[in-house]
């Protein structure tokens, strides 16, 4: 494929944000959509995530996302063609403080009047039975709602990059974004180290550089890459960790992939350095986490650790929409929630450029929000 | 027995002679040397079968790298026998599958 010289529409980022906004728009009727990627595909964050799926939320709008992504999950396999290795195990919150639980039986009403039919329980024996052998002792209480879980991130923004590149979308690895040409506060070029490419619309989707994408055009966004530790243990029997099990206060996140292999994580518990590297703090803390909690998973052993950003926020909540600059937008900002918001993202994205009416009304995530002083305020977040 | 007896550089000093169980049939090997030197010293070659393809493995790297010699041992599934010691009385299992994982603590 020689380097495109025009496009209709660019998109920055090869993640299943950018993966999934190429494939919606190209199978919109879209033509020459084009997405940069400045390494491979899933080479950020997204190949790094714990690639929960969850409808489990605190504020109606993020509800409603997530109801919208288990929808498309659900039925994405058929409508890719390949599969994303959803795994609906579902989502076991667990809530150590009496301030959490309170908010969990909100959030759980919440969530049934949207039609997200949470189990809230306090019965250890039941948390037993979802999750078998489950250390909670200590807990106060649990929420869980059978439709969520988990996929496989690679596996899913492949599935999108080969349904995108099948209805037209071009897409170019290894290109860096140099630049951004703007002509009367509107989006004309975009620079990269292996050409000019003169376009209609640019989307930044380019998660923890947004900032830097963005800044090209002059625009300040105030993301910020917070770096995350994460391991997985060799593969064992499934049933070890049937659903995702999860606590905010007791930060932790620990789910079993169908192929057997434990994957875990937690919250920086230090100042966040910035790069890969991994720490021999994190493994040691997480591996005493998985013990305390699934004492048989003493004798798994761990096979690789690996550290990645969350696209962080003020408010820990995404930045979608058009910027001062016209034709240039963002879907960026996703706070470690980008996996799970990244298909629905895609279809957003797809209504606001074509001029359609959006699944979910996108307007509250304007990145102007900041300025204002406002904030989308989640309760649910890790 | 294939254990090499006389060896041009190398002298074997041999701990004790111990009795253990391979898939429920009684074997012996000496205590603190490697589970699978003990299962090749009787003629076991077959330790696991693959999860997916159903294929036989056996020693490979013999240095606990490969994950070939995994068995299950006392219950524990995943043992790397090429590197674990011998003591009297082990239960050693043929793995079948990937490792299962009781419920109650081993």
């Amino acid at each position: 494929m020689d380097f495109p010289k025009t496009a209709d529409i660019v998109i920055i980022g090869g993640g299943v944000v950018g993966t999934a906004t190429a494939y919606y728009l190209a199978k919109s009727g879209r033509k020459n959509v084009v997405l940069l990627e400045k390494n491979t595909v899933c080479s950020g964050s997204t190949g790094r995530c714990g690639a929960g799926i969850r409808a489990q939320w605190g504020l109606e709008l993020n509800c409603r996302m997530a109801l919208a992504c288990l929808d498309t999950f659900e039925q994405l396999d058929d409508e890719l063609g390949l599969p994303t290795g959803l795994n609906q195990g579902g989502y076991l919150l667990v809530a150590y403080k009496e301030k959490e639980w309170e908010q969990f039986k909100k959030n759980v009403e919440l969530q049934h009047s949207l039609g997200i039919k949470t189990e809230a329980f306090t019965d250890v024996k039941r948390a037993q039975e979802i999750c078998p052998g489950v250390a909670v002792d200590d807990a106060l209480g649990f929420t869980y709602y059978s439709r969520d879980g988990h996929a496989d991130p690679f596996l899913t923004t492949f599935a999108f990059q080969e349904a995108a590149k099948r209805h037209g979308a071009k897409f170019c690895k290894f290109t860096e974004v140099t630049g951004l040409k703007t002509d009367g506060g509107k989006i004309t070029a975009v620079e990269t180290n292996r050409g000019t490419i003169e376009c209609g619309s640019v989307i930044n989707c380019a998660g923890a550089w947004a900032q830097d994408v963005a800044a090209m055009a002059g625009i300040k966004l105030p993301n910020w890459a917070e770096r995350h530790e994460i391991l997985i243990t060799e593969p064992v029997d499934p049933g070890v960790c049937p659903p995702m099990l999860m606590s905010f206060s007791g930060n932790y996140y620990i789910q079993q992939r169908p192929h057997g292999s434990i994957i875990a994580g937690e919250s920086p518990a230090h100042e966040p350095l910035l790069g890969y590297t991994s720490t021999v703090h994190s493994v040691a803390s997480i591996a005493r986490t998985i013990l305390k909690l699934l004492p048989r998973a003493k004798n798994i052993r761990v096979v690789r650790q690996w550290a990645g950003y969350y696209d962080m926020t003020p408010d820990a909540a995404p930045i979608l929409g058009e910027t001062d600059v016209k034709n240039f937008w963002h879907a960026t900002g996703f706070s470690g929630h980008g996996f799970m918001l990244g298909p629905v993202a895609g279809q957003v994205m797809t209504a606001l450029l074509n001029g359609d009416k959006p699944p979910i009304d996108p307007t509250i995530m304007d990145y102007r929000r900041f300025e204002r002083g406002e904030k989308i305020v989640e309760p649910n977040v890790v | 027995m294939e254990l090499i007896k006389n060896h041009p550089i190398l002298e074997y000093a041999h701990g004790e002679e111990v009795t253990f169980t391979f898939d429920g049939k009684e074997l012996k090997g000496y205590a603190g040397e490697p589970i699978a030197m003990a299962l090749h010293a009787n003629g076991v070659h077959i330790y696991r079968v693959t999860p997916e393809m159903k294929r036989t493995r056996g020693f490979f790297c013999a240095i606990g790298k490969c994950s070939s010699c995994f068995m299950v041992v006392d219950g524990v599934p995943n043992v790397r026998t090429c590197v674990t010691p011998l003591t009297a009385g082990m239960k050693v299992e043929t793995q079948k599958d990937k490792g299962r994982v009781p419920l109650e603590v081993c």
